[in-house]
């Protein structure tokens, strides 16, 4: 249906970003979850994650979980409308724009709040 | 065995058993829900809230103690552990072609996804703080 055009990609980004976005979970659960320990092990896991490679991780995963949730949108438009399918391209396009004007300033801050937020 | 559908009647068509037409319903369904619920999730907790530096025990025992928040996060819990358990099970069924590695990958993939939803249902439902001052 795809032939390697937009769509296949869509479709590749959407399963790579779902993978990553679930390993992600799996260990975000985990950690949160871990805070039932105490303040002692919960404040020094924190600590121990105030490394900018976390915050930047973060970062990494919100783009992802934006991506995914924009192309999911498209694809139940492609499942449940009569005009979907044949406009999957032109969809496709839209979920970058969208995905430019909300991610833009999520980006800006989420960046701010890594390098230069904290009293 | 999964299936590619583009369409509600193609998916209708395809389905080998209602079980598996329930479960591509649930994609839809469950994703429209976390659209608003991981956005709010992200809306809150890391355009707000700086997820970086601002974040404490104090915080996340206090939200984690709001019967509100515990909803919350018991359901984007559940709806994205399954949704995400379920896209697994696709990706397993489209790329893996041995039926013998196929199930010992689902077993593990199925056990660790048990022990963490065990694992962050027992701490949501364990929480009752009030903060020492």
């Amino acid at each position: 249906m795809y032939r390697g055009r937009e769509g296949q990609w869509a479709f590749y980004l959407h399963r790579i970003s779902g993978i990553a976005i679930i390993l992600f979970l799996a260990l975000h659960v985990t950690e949160i979850s871990s805070s039932m320990f105490g303040p002692k092990w919960f404040n020094a896991l924190l600590k121990f994650e105030e490394n900018p490679i976390f915050g930047l991780g973060l970062v990494a995963v919100a783009a992802l979980v934006l991506y995914h949730a924009l192309n999911g949108l498209r694809i139940i438009l492609m499942d449940f409308t009569s005009w979907g399918v044949r406009l999957q391209r032109q969809l496709w396009y839209a979920v970058w724009v969208v995905y430019v004007v909300l991610g833009f300033p999520m980006l800006f801050i989420m960046l701010r709040h890594v390098f230069v937020g904290g009293e | 065995m999964a299936f590619r559908a583009r369409r509600l009647e193609e998916a209708k068509r395809l389905s080998t058993s209602n079980l598996e037409l329930a479960w591509w319903v649930f994609m839809r369904v469950s994703g429209v829900m976390l659209v608003f619920l991981v956005l709010g999730h992200l809306y809150t907790r890391a355009v707000l809230f700086n997820f970086h530096h601002d974040l404490t025990y104090d915080v996340v025992a206090r939200n984690m103690s709001t019967v509100t928040w515990k909803f919350y996060n018991w359901l984007l819990l559940f709806l994205s552990i399954l949704h995400g358990t379920n896209g697994l099970r696709y990706i397993i069924d489209d790329y893996l072609p041995s039926p013998r590695a196929r199930v010992w990958v689902k077993v593990i993939v199925y056990t660790l996804v048990f022990l963490v939803v065990v694992f962050g249902t027992i701490s949501l439902w364990a929480w009752n703080y009030t903060p020492v001052r």
